[in-house]
């Protein structure tokens, strides 16, 4: 009894910033979501708006074509970045002139601020001015315009968050390829597994864990980007780039909208939790009731 | 350029020197209640703006020993921190921006603190250099409806139509223009003169290998810069005001309620404009205001209207300016009847844009930012600060030597804003500024990139701002 007590007391300081920095914040959100609240209407107070919040958001086209780019966006770099994540992350286990060089480079762009990646990127694709339309033009006569065509701001954003972001991946793959056991591995040899065989029924398996927690990171994140695609396209053109969290930023803060805001916030959050239950059910949960079987 | 730079920067501080010297007491006696105060500020990366972080807010720190930390930050952020800070009561900026466009909204939620009657009632913190009689009619856009002032101006300019002078003086232009469309080549006095204009140039451009397009277009697929360009530029050039919103009548956007917003005039208006981007350069559905001004000073463009804010240093900056001694200025193109309209006092040309520093009531140094706001606001700190960014707030300004020698070099801008200023005119005094704008851009943004045409983009965007007003109470 009286240990549980210290445990509690220890326990205690983390809670307390929990409650104030987690809770409280949340709990704010979940009451303004029911008001209709804008600092710059005829009548600012906020005043009970029932579940209308909720109601507009279901017909609202701008926020589900939020949703569904988001989506687009974030399975697109997910898988990118896990399969360009692993074939680093392979290359770095094996020993080549300059590796320690290489893998220092490699991680740089995980030492930038989002909002210096879409600075950066910004220049790199501006006409007239960045390299990418130059070179792209010059070399294969590509016009490179990516405040005029969607489809080249969709995958110019896709491209820069790969840029980013695979370098984690990469990382926390080679950590994990780097702890496996090798018996397995001669077992498999010894028994005439073929190279896929052995990635498939040995490989896989045992990177289960690290691929997941690494999903689920990099699947939040690209969920909830804001600025590095802010600073590169500000969601543009028209809503190809207007991904939920740009989305929310404009209704929260250039509208002033914070009764719908809050909603919408809090839909999305809804959303992320429901994939990520999802990934787990199908990916670990499954997995486990097999092996129980 | 270099050579002109260092004797602004000495003429400033010389002229500075000797304000200070003249009224050490006051500054330095109204600074000791004070001293070791810091008061902080927030505002747009601008010339303006860089000017007062860079020369006025050290010279007043040293003549008062009161500290400015000055944030200049991008527009958005402006805002947001500005807002956010006001909204919530925190404190943490003394001073902050406020555009002309953003002041009715501010005004609305009583944000700002009454600078006559602060003044009034703290004698003792009146300059004697400081008078609000000095400023010129933009000051205005800064008052209530008892004509108090809220905000101290601190840059006010026209979006001026510029265009290369070198090219249209170019003999083998001229002729091939006369050529080509029967009259001679000059800045554009209509749109379909401006049109021609852009085709010719861009041909040109393309025949004789250059990075040259007929025409800038301030046409970002994502930022409200492009929005405003069509709004406060182009549309009162073809006779569309107020954004088409009809304040009179209940708010009416729709042409079927009574508004203009998706009427005849806007519908030529915005299919013009969107025609423009076939003349301008690839950079152009990229290009904020900033961006304009760059595209401009790299000679890549013939013409374009510019924020006024960036004349000088495209005109004169030749460490940023490929374009330097080649810069004219003159009045946008006006379709028929739209003069006519200024002159009835019912229309506008452009926009007349500025801002101030205003004081909000959340600021916990309201004192000492009061003094930092009659600093910036003497009439000795002007002529400088119009040569480092070409704003004018004081009437006296123009009149100065330096001032007028700058008009040359800027083509007779400055005479061109205190002659034809009047012409132009700030945002309508709608609260719900950034509300209706938000609502209606990305319908816009579909128009530029061709998901929607002009008249597809504004009868859907006269909607949005309906439900827009009548979602936020304006609208009955």
């Amino acid at each position: 009894m009286n240990s549980q007590k210290t445990g509690w007391l220890l326990l205690a300081p983390t809670l307390v910033i929990l409650f104030i920095f987690g809770v409280v914040p949340f709990l704010y959100v979940l009451v303004t979501s029911f008001v209709h609240w804008n600092a710059f209407a005829a009548d600012p107070t906020p005043h009970f708006a029932g579940v209308d919040n909720y109601r507009q958001l279901v017909f609202d086209d701008q926020f589900i074509f939020s949703i569904w780019q988001t989506a687009r966006f974030a399975f697109f770099v997910v898988l990118s970045e896990l399969v360009l994540g692993y074939m680093l992350a392979r290359l770095m286990l094996s020993d080549f002139p300059f590796k320690g060089l290489f893998r220092t480079i490699h991680a740089l762009p995980l030492m930038v601020a989002p909002i210096a990646v879409g600075a950066t990127w910004r220049l790199l694709t501006v006409p007239g001015l960045g390299p990418l339309p130059y070179f792209l033009d010059t070399f294969f006569g590509y016009d490179y315009r990516i405040g005029s065509f969607a489809d080249q701001a969709f995958f110019t954003t896709v491209v820069m968050d790969i840029w980013h972001w695979t370098p984690l991946v990469t990382l926390t793959l080679l950590a994990a390829l780097s702890s496996l056991p090798k018996e397995p591995f001669e077992q498999a040899q010894i028994d005439g597994a073929s190279r896929f065989q052995i990635f498939w029924y040995v490989t896989l398996p045992f990177l289960r864990p690290a691929i997941l927690a690494t999903v689920f990171i990099r699947m939040m994140d690209a969920l909830r980007t804001v600025d590095e695609i802010w600073m590169l396209t500000g969601g543009g053109p028209a809503a190809t780039t207007r991904y939920i969290g740009l989305y929310i930023w404009r209704v929260v803060f250039p509208k002033t909208d914070y009764g719908y805001g809050a909603a919408v916030s809090l839909v999305t959050l809804f959303l992320t939790i429901v994939l990520c239950w999802l990934l787990y059910v199908g990916l670990v949960a499954r997995r486990g009731q097999k092996s129980v079987n | 350029m270099r050579k002109f730079a260092a004797s602004t920067a000495l003429t400033a501080i010389a002229m500075m020197v000797g304000a200070s010297a003249a009224h050490a007491d006051f500054w330095s006696d109204a600074g000791k209640a004070y001293e070791g105060v810091t008061i902080r500020g927030v505002s747009e990366s601008t010339p303006p703006s860089n000017y007062v972080k860079d020369v006025l807010a050290p010279a007043f720190t040293e003549a008062t020993g009161i500290k400015v930390e000055f944030e200049a930050t991008s527009w958005d952020q402006m805002y947001d921190k500005a807002i956010k800070d006001m909204e919530a009561n925190t404190g943490i900026y003394d001073f902050v921006y406020i555009e002309q466009d953003i002041v009715y909204s501010y005004l609305s939620r009583d944000f700002l603190v009454d600078l006559t009657k602060a003044l009034a009632d703290n004698p003792d913190l009146k300059a004697p250099t400081f008078n609000f009689d000095e400023f010129t009619s933009f000051i205005d856009y800064f008052k209530n409806d008892d004509g108090d002032v809220f905000g101290v101006p601190m840059e006010a300019f026209v979006k001026i139509y510029l265009y290369r002078k070198d090219l249209f003086g170019d003999q083998e232009a001229k002729d091939a223009f006369k050529a080509k469309y029967g009259y001679d080549l000059a800045p554009a006095t209509t749109h379909q003169q401006y049109k021609d204009i852009a085709d010719f140039f861009t041909q040109w451009g393309k025949d004789h290998d250059m990075e040259l397009w007929g025409t800038t277009v301030q046409a970002h697929s994502g930022h409200p810069a492009s929005w405003y360009e069509f709004f406060e530029s182009w549309g009162p050039t073809f006779g569309v005001y107020n954004w088409g919103i009809d304040a009179s009548n209940n708010y009416a956007a729709s042409v079927a309620n009574g508004g203009s917003m998706n009427g005849p005039k806007a519908k030529e208006a915005l299919a013009y404009w969107l025609d423009l981007l076939n003349d301008a350069p690839p950079e152009a559905t990229q290009s904020t205001w900033d961006e304009v001004a760059a595209t401009f000073a790299a000679g890549r463009a013939a013409q374009g209207l510019v924020y006024g804010e960036n004349a000088a240093w495209i005109a004169a900056d030749d460490t940023k300016s490929n374009v330097v001694g080649n810069v004219g200025v003159a009045l946008p193109p006006l379709s028929d009847g739209v003069m006519a309209e200024v002159e009835g006092g019912t229309g506008y040309i452009g926009y007349y844009d500025g801002g101030a520093f205003g004081i909000p009531h959340s600021s916990k140094n309201k004192e000492a930012t009061l003094l930092f706001l009659q600093y910036i606001g003497q009439d000795e700190v002007q002529p400088g600060w119009a040569i480092a960014a070409p704003r004018i707030t004081h009437t006296a300004t123009y009149a100065d030597p330096d001032v007028m020698k700058m008009d040359a070099e800027l083509d007779g801008y400055y005479t061109l804003l205190k002659d034809k200023g009047p012409l132009f005119a700030g945002a309508p005094p709608y609260p719900f500024h950034a509300q209706v704008r938000e609502a209606t851009a990305p319908f816009f943004y579909e128009a530029i990139i061709g998901q929607l045409t002009a008249d597809e983009a504004l009868d859907k965007m006269a909607e949005a701002a309906e439900a827009e007003l009548t979602k936020l109470g304006y609208r009955k």
